[in-house]
């Protein structure tokens, strides 16, 4: 099997490279041309295509003996409009690539933040509903785009009787990116820790890279959708502990309840801030709930569908995360 | 009115939340080669139909006025296309690539009877429309001097330096500075009128895939001179005006609300620096509390001036009336960015100066 991998640069896409390697499968990585492949630290056997969603107009030849297009590449910075020809158009672009070749399987990274937070209660699964149009334009430019990523690659696999496999991972978490955007807001010599006793949708990268590789080789996925999160995640509160503990970080954690901060967000938000979807991310409802309303997670269907636990239990991955890294053979 | 907008990107986002306020428009279909960019605006903006080809939607949609907000080096077959339907064109900065293809635009516009309105939104913010309140009523004597400088970190390797995927003004002469001209020339023209003489100089200071990142300029004109300059380093962002009276000097920043003035008071004259000094702080600590306050209560914030232009447009279209921006402005502002283009071959890491009339 040859995989065509999409952000495969990037901080999932590494470690997806590196499983479906471990699993036999050919890889050929989508690097954008100033990538630099030396600090990848992969073997020969990565076929590597240089190129850009958003420019390249060869990206027909990427898939050439392809046999599934995993698709990891989203804009995780930059302005939303940037996101979204980033995400949105590129993938557009790639799709429409894909038409003329043999490649009829795609395995999609889509995201927790398509779901529609402020109507779910309780339990957040895969049958939980979408956040609709247009309530969908309140939100933030990344969920915007990974939204329409997904309702995109749908639509293509819909038309064209593609194979598809959905993974939506919370909050992917690792070496280096362990600042989680739930762990509060760091002023001065404090963090206002917000729905501290919430439970974060969370998982490792490696866990979630073992996810993806499995969803491409197991015919069992095609056609399924998972969110990929490891056991019922972390308390926001532990983990800002843990991650204060872990890197040194000395300022001092103030909780601030949940329903107190959506009270007060809600009522200044109507009011004194008339609806204004410029202010700070954590000044308007939508947004304060996707990344903080306190609800429950389940691995459940990937566990019952593909057999799927997290390989690394909660203590690996936190040492994987947080210790240095042995020496390597140059050092 | 009827209007529709060719392209959907970010500016497009900015008009399309202006006429969304505006009674007198109706925005009866939005064009992207993306559809999934044309659904995304039409869907958020209650835009009824959307299209990939824009000649389709011209023929079937009619509309009345066609904004042009795409790359700009697409705007001239786009906006060519739009007044031939007959429709008046609002089109996003720099209106051509080439002085030859505006002249088209033009003449195919005086031909028409319509209006060609390039979008010189900085001339419709508080700021400048304030200076140009005191010069028209006298407080700042006669105009003798404007300088303008865009300070805007561009060099990074995210959007107009991205090195993975060519930035469309990059096509222009002058790279992705060529971007802002229009905004420094309409400025200069708006005080001191058309050119007379220009003397230029383009520069290199970063690594990165730009052919310039710095642009300096001096413009004599009809009615006084003017100093011009792009930073693609000086750092915070900012955009200053300054306006040099034979009374009184002005000065804003257009990336804030930030407008101050220093004049000639009456009282002892040794008092004079700590009076004005007085007034600056009271208007600079004015200014940074209504930035603030802008940030926070929503509507146009950095755009007013697209919002005050669009809206005078509409009200001159309806009432036929003189546009807000008239097409010989267009056309004099337009030869100075000419003008203020480097030499057509360029030498990258190398200053180059220039001069032209």
């Amino acid at each position: 099997m040859r995989a065509l991998v999409t952000g495969a640069g990037g901080f999932l896409g590494r470690h997806v490279v590196a499983v479906l390697r471990a699993r036999k499968v050919t890889v050929r990585a989508l690097l954008r041309p100033t990538a630099r492949l030396e600090a990848l630290g992969w073997s020969d056997e990565v076929e590597v295509f240089r190129g850009d969603l958003r420019a390249s107009q060869d990206l027909e030849h990427a898939f050439e003996d392809v046999d599934v297009l995993v698709h990891l590449a989203a804009a995780v910075s930059g302005g939303e409009d940037a996101q979204f020809a980033s995400t949105v158009v590129g993938t557009e672009r790639l799709l429409e690539a894909m038409v003329h070749t043999g490649c009829r399987r795609v395995v999609l990274a889509s995201s927790f933040s398509v779901y529609d937070w402020s109507a779910i209660e309780g339990v957040l699964d895969e049958d939980s509903p979408l956040e609709p149009v247009p309530a969908l334009y309140q939100r933030d430019g990344y969920s915007i785009a990974k939204s329409w990523q997904e309702r995109l690659v749908r639509e293509a696999c819909a038309a064209h009787g593609w194979d598809l496999t959905v993974l939506r991972p919370g909050f992917i978490w690792g070496r280096d990116h362990a600042d989680l955007a739930a762990l509060g807001l760091k002023v001065g010599p404090v963090r206002v820790v917000i729905a501290p006793l919430a439970r974060m949708p969370m998982t490792h990268v490696e866990n979630c890279a073992d996810l993806f590789a499995l969803a491409t080789v197991d015919p069992r996925a095609r056609g399924e959708t998972f969110n990929v999160v490891d056991g019922h995640g972390e308390r926001i509160w532990d983990f800002t502990g843990e991650y204060q503990r872990r890197t040194g970080e000395r300022s001092a954690r103030i909780p601030v309840p949940y329903r107190l901060a959506h009270s007060v967000v809600s009522l200044a938000f109507e009011s004194v801030f008339r609806r204004n979807p410029k202010l700070p991310q954590i000044l308007i409802p939508c947004r304060l709930e996707s990344r903080l309303k306190p609800l429950r997670y389940t691995g459940r269907r990937a566990r019952e569908r593909l057999g799927w636990t997290p390989p690394l239990d909660l203590a690996t991955c936190l040492r994987r995360t947080f210790e240095p890294l042995a020496p390597g053979p140059e050092a | 009115m009827k209007a529709a907008l060719i392209g959907a990107g970010q500016i497009a986002r900015q008009h399309l939340g202006c006429l969304e306020g505006l009674p007198e428009v109706e925005v009866v279909g939005v064009c992207d080669l993306s559809p999934a960019a044309a659904q995304c605006a039409a869907e958020r903006h209650r835009v009824p139909r959307w299209f990939t080809d824009h000649r389709q939607m011209l023929s079937e949609l009619r509309p009345e006025v066609v904004h042009v907000t795409t790359p700009a080096p697409t705007h001239f077959r786009l906006a060519q296309d739009a007044l031939q339907a007959g429709a008046h064109v609002v089109v996003e900065k720099p209106a051509t690539a080439t002085l030859e293809e505006l002249e088209t635009l033009l003449a195919l516009a005086e031909s028409r009877g319509r209006s060609l309105i390039e979008d010189y939104n900085y001339l419709f913010n508080r700021g400048p429309l304030e200076m140009r309140r005191r010069v028209d009523s006298g407080e700042l004597g006669e105009v003798v001097h404007v300088e303008v400088t865009i300070c805007l970190s561009i060099v990074g390797t995210e959007g107009f330096a991205d090195p993975n995927a060519a930035h469309p003004a990059l096509a222009l002469r002058g790279g992705a500075i060529a971007d802002f001209l229009p905004h420094l020339a309409s400025m200069a023209h708006h005080f001191v009128g058309p050119h007379r003489r220009v003397r230029t100089s383009w520069t290199k200071r970063s690594r990165s895939v730009l052919p310039h990142d710095e642009f300096r300029a001096i413009v004599e004109a009809e009615h006084g001179t003017a100093s011009l300059a792009f930073s693609g380093s000086a750092q915070p962002d900012a955009f200053w005006v300054r306006l040099y009276g034979t009374r009184m000097q002005a000065t804003a920043n257009l990336f804030e609300t930030r407008v101050t003035v220093d004049g000639l008071r009456p009282g002892p004259k040794p008092l004079r620096p700590f009076l004005n000094g007085l007034v600056e702080a009271r208007d600079v600590g004015r200014a940074a509390f209504e930035t603030l306050l802008r940030k926070f209560k929503g509507g146009p914030g950095g755009y007013e001036g697209l919002y005050e232009l669009l809206e005078r447009s509409y009200r001159a279209f309806t009432r036929n009336r003189p546009p807000p921006v008239s097409l010989a402005q267009v056309r004099e502002v337009n030869a100075l960015v000419d003008a203020l283009k480097p030499p057509v071959v360029d030498l990258p890491r190398t200053a180059r100066t220039g001069s032209s009339a």
